[in-house]
């Protein structure tokens, strides 16, 4: 079912989609976009390749344990949920931080951004170790 | 650093450093047992940090608060008992842990093994530190959680998980009823805090005198006696020695089964110098002592004589925290915490010993050893002491201890009066002589008389110092608390008495007082248990007569009958409830939602009739709702498989560009990826399946599906209709407080982020645990079926 044409698509889009999703991830809380939409797009474009070029070629020179992925997203998320317990702060309060930065200027540091990466890690790892698993059975 | 903080420090650094051993393991390869031991080390090490103060007199208690709503705080209370506990704990731990890198073979799940050995050595500190019910209560059930995945270690013999099975079920069961107790302790006294309890008069006095004191009383017992399997709880114990040896020693000897006895001296203030605590504890001490004992003498494995004999021992420690009177609320306190301590020492040293027997000889059957002094003895030395110890020979420790059991009895006997005053020192004279009996059964059976001719391995020899060293120290420790008794009074048992009884209290424990009673009571249980010993083969048969003459008799038949037909029931239930294919469940949970909001819909369908319905759809938006029509309708009549899906993909595409059109941004481009990916997985799924036309479905079940979609369908209108009349009046609108706040609050423009992140932040920790949960459910799903082909 795959074509040059796909292969050749595929091939120009990875880079762009996945710099696109890692925007998404960081624009989200002030833009569209937000964890959980950057990770599915993620996922979408790897799910993309799976397709294009077979899992078993992929898997050959690209095979990473996507349950890692999700185990550390988890981790991360729950660890900025209790970090606030660290500072004497209620469960999961969020914190707000304007730093400014040469060339970027006015830099918003969120930990909710932290907790978004989590998501982020949880959905990429969660999808394509789904996808990979009914992909992979034979 | 102050005592809480070290506690603190003592009872989560075994989790923290638990949790990143696997990693460690990688580097450290077959020798992560010495890091397991280092960081048990590190725990007496803080554990020792608040010993001093602690051994001055002094108590401490500093709580963070937890859920205050509730009146639970996160809280310990560090005095005498606690510490003598956390002392024994992670002394103990470290000499399994240095014990067990001998024992275990590098062949095996070492990470799993130390993993677990850690994490129950948290909880059980965390238990024995905790201040509060609720916090005790949870670190209880996690020490039954680790106990049970300890006994089950070698997953695949059926024996193994038989026991560990057995010992949840029963440990944990009563942790529920022991919550229960707790409950209802809170509703009489109005607190979750144990030392607010036993330091205020006023709330004893009304304890004693409440309707519900009884309850609480045994409900917590309960507890506290399938713990340490007291009373008809003991049978889990046995099974449970299907763990590797060290895990015994630890767990089912020295530490987890003295959880119960834990509970029972940390109430001890509460309840007692009352008539129920007496016939209650001491009852089923008594009781038990003498039932385990005879059945330790009767046993022919040596981790069975050693798992019967500890439940007899806690049995001691039980009558005698059980022996009270009102005037005279703590009689046995001392001599049970002295003998608690003893216990641990010679206890462990003799499981440490079983351990090293059967790793050489290759078996665990008495009847198949002997004369194994010659080829290993420094073995058969340090067996021998720990044997005497528990047989309570002068001058070792036991002997001590044993003493001061048969003096509390007289006393107690004395007390009650009557026939009581000859029969509890007659009763407790019984238990020593089976004591006795089965602790020269011991050492005469593996280590004196012949070596059989066959059965055993041609050359055994003592093993290397790595097992030997540990058992060898804790020799050292039973002739140490033997011959200089002040040394464990005054660090340990003193501190304890006085954390139980509320009062600075100084014990005089001496090895030569006279020709007393109990001193008598002694020689007399020395002849009576030599006796019982040279009669073993009389003994025998009598009771083999007996159980064969009574098999519902025993406990076992009741527990076995009640898994068995549990797990009948149970499987007959979930095969009705789960025939296997999907179609069943969707129409049950269809058929469950139409039960729910049909009467809803149907009453606003006639009530809450929509005002200001807006018709007036531009066109390029009702061209893609007949698109959407069209799609639905291809779905759900296209003849074939892959066509039907992606018509419903399609659906899923056109929904998509509605979002746009309604200025949703996010929702279209979740939309967008949504579809896709899941379109992809359902292909992925359905090439598997034969890609013939539909199977022929008969008309009954046509007009069934079509009924629940219809009506299904009508009622997801109804609510959408009136959804879209904003709110009605009661209620107000959330989306306000949203919008103000997304930027004040959280430092964000996107509102739908916000609330993801921030707002609803444990909702989407929830959530994202969900998927993960349901990553491994398809894992678990395509790898277990491959198991069966």
């Amino acid at each position: 079912m795959t074509t040059l044409i796909t292969k050749t698509i595929t091939k120009i889009c990875l880079p762009l989609i996945i710099l696109f999703s890692i925007s998404l991830l960081l624009a989200g809380h002030n833009n569209p976009g937000g964890g959980f939409i950057g990770g599915v797009m993620f996922a979408s474009v790897i799910a993309l390749t799976y397709v294009a070029y077979g899992l078993d070629y992929i898997k050959s020179f690209f095979d990473p344990d996507w349950s890692n992925w999700f185990g550390f997203g988890l981790l991360l998320a729950s660890l900025t949920a209790f970090a606030a317990l660290a500072f004497s702060h209620n469960f999961f309060r969020s914190a707000v931080e304007f730093v400014h930065l040469p060339f970027f200027g006015e830099i918003e540091l969120v930990s909710a951004g932290l907790f978004d990466i989590g998501v982020y890690f949880v959905v990429i790892g969660g999808l394509l170790s789904i996808f990979k698993n009914v992909g992979d059975d034979k | 650093m102050d005592s809480f903080t070290a506690i603190t420090l003592a009872v989560f650094l075994p989790f923290i450093l638990a949790g990143i051993l696997p990693t460690v393991a990688k580097l450290l390869k077959d020798k992560i047992g010495w890091y397991a031991s280092a960081v048990a080390f590190l725990s007496l090490l803080l554990v020792a940090q608040a010993a001093p103060e602690i051994i001055h007199g002094e108590t401490i208690q500093r709580s963070i608060e937890w859920l205050p709503s509730v009146g639970i705080d996160f809280s310990f209370y560090i005095d005498g008992l606690s510490v003598m506990f956390g002392f024994i704990v992670s002394g103990i731990g470290v000499i399994i842990m240095s014990y067990s890198n001998g024992y275990m073979s590098k062949k095996e799940d070492l990470p799993r093994y130390y993993q677990q050995l850690l994490f129950f050595m948290g909880s059980m500190l965390g238990m024995v530190f905790s201040a509060n019910t609720i916090q005790l209560f949870i670190f209880w059930e996690l020490t039954s959680i680790t106990s049970f995945m300890l006994i089950g270690y070698w997953r695949n013999r059926p024996m193994s998980v038989y026991g560990a099975t057995k010992s949840l079920l029963i440990t944990a069961t009563g942790g529920l009823f022991m919550l229960a107790g707790f409950l209802v302790l809170h509703a009489i006294t109005g607190t979750f805090d144990i030392p607010t309890i036993m330091h205020s008069e006023s709330i004893k006095e009304m304890l004693h005198g409440h309707d519900l004191f009884l309850a609480a009383l045994i409900l917590i017992f309960i507890g506290a006696a399938s713990k340490s399997a007291q009373g008809p709880f003991y049978i889990w114990l046995p099974n449970a020695m299907e763990a590797p040896t060290p895990v015994s020693a630890f767990l089912h000897s020295a530490t987890m089964v003295k959880a119960g006895i834990y509970l029972v001296a940390r109430i001890h203030p509460i309840f007692s110098g009352t008539e129920a605590w007496f016939i209650l504890v001491s009852g089923v001490g008594i009781f038990t002592m003498l039932l385990a004992g005879f059945l330790a003498f009767r046993q022919t494995d040596i981790k069975g004589i050693l798992a019967y004999s500890t439940i007899s021992q806690l049995a001691y420690l039980m009558t005698m925290y059980g022996y009270t009177t009102h005037h005279e609320p703590g009689i046995g306190v001392a001599a049970a915490t002295f003998h608690l301590l003893n216990h641990a020492t010679f206890k462990a040293c003799l499981f440490l010993v079983a351990g090293i027997v059967a790793h050489e000889t290759a078996t665990r059957d008495i009847t198949k050893m002997g004369g194994l002094r010659k080829e290993m003895p420094i073995t058969f030395i340090v067996a021998t002491i720990g044997a005497l110890s528990m047989a309570g020979i002068p001058p070792l420790n036991g002997f001590l201890s044993k003493e001061m059991f048969y003096e509390a009895s007289v006393e107690m006997g004395h007390l009650v009066g009557g026939p009581w005053s000859i029969l509890i020192p007659a009763l407790a004279v019984l238990g020593g002589v089976f004591t006795f009996a089965y602790s020269i059964k011991l050492i005469d059976g593996i280590f004196l008389g012949k070596r059989p001719t066959k059965g055993l391995p041609d050359h055994i020899h003592d093993p290397s110092m790595i097992m030997l060293a540990p058992a060898i120290f804790l020799a050292g420790l039973i002739i140490l608390f033997g011959l200089v008794p002040s040394i464990p009074v005054h660090y340990f048992v003193g501190p304890t008495v006085s954390g139980i009884l509320l009062e600075e209290v100084h014990l005089h424990v001496k090895l030569w007082h006279g020709i007393t009673p109990s001193l008598i009571m002694t020689i007399v249980t020395f002849a009576l248990g030599l006796l019982t010993y040279t009669q073993y083969g009389k003994i025998a048969d009598w009771q083999d007569r007996f159980n064969a003459k009574f098999p519902w008799i025993s406990v076992n038949y009741y527990y076995d009958a009640a898994v068995e037909n549990a797990k009948k029931v149970t499987s007959k239930f979930s095969n009705r409830m789960q025939p296997g294919p999907v179609k069943t469940y969707v129409v049950a949970l269809l058929l469950l939602f139409i039960a729910m909001f049909a009467i809803p819909a149907a009453m606003l369908a006639t009530t809450l009739v929509p005002q200001n319905l807006n018709f007036d759809v531009p066109l390029y938006e009702s061209i893609i709702f007949l698109f959407m029509i069209a799609s639905a309708l291809g779905a759900a009549l296209l003849p074939r498989y892959i066509p039907a899906i992606i018509s419903l993909s399609g659906l899923g595409y056109l929904v998509a560009l509605l979002f746009i059109y309604l200025q949703a941004p996010d929702l279209a481009l979740t939309q967008v990826l949504v579809e896709t990916l899941s379109t992809i997985i359902f292909l992925l799924a359905i090439v598997k399946i034969p890609q013939k036309f539909r199977e022929h479905i008969p008309k009954t079940t046509l007009v069934r599906d079509l009924l629940i979609s219809v009506t299904i369908a009508s009622i997801v209108f109804i609510l959408l209709i009136n959804a879209t009349q904003g709110i009605v009046p009661p209620f107000e609108s959330l989306s306000h407080y949203f919008v103000e706040k997304s930027l004040s609050l959280a430092g964000g423009h996107n509102i739908v982020n916000v609330i993801i992140v921030d707002f609803r932040g444990y909702d989407t920790l929830g959530e994202i645990s969900v998927l993960c949960l349901a990553a491994f459910g398809v894992y678990n799903l395509i790898h277990s079926r491959g198991d069966d082909q």
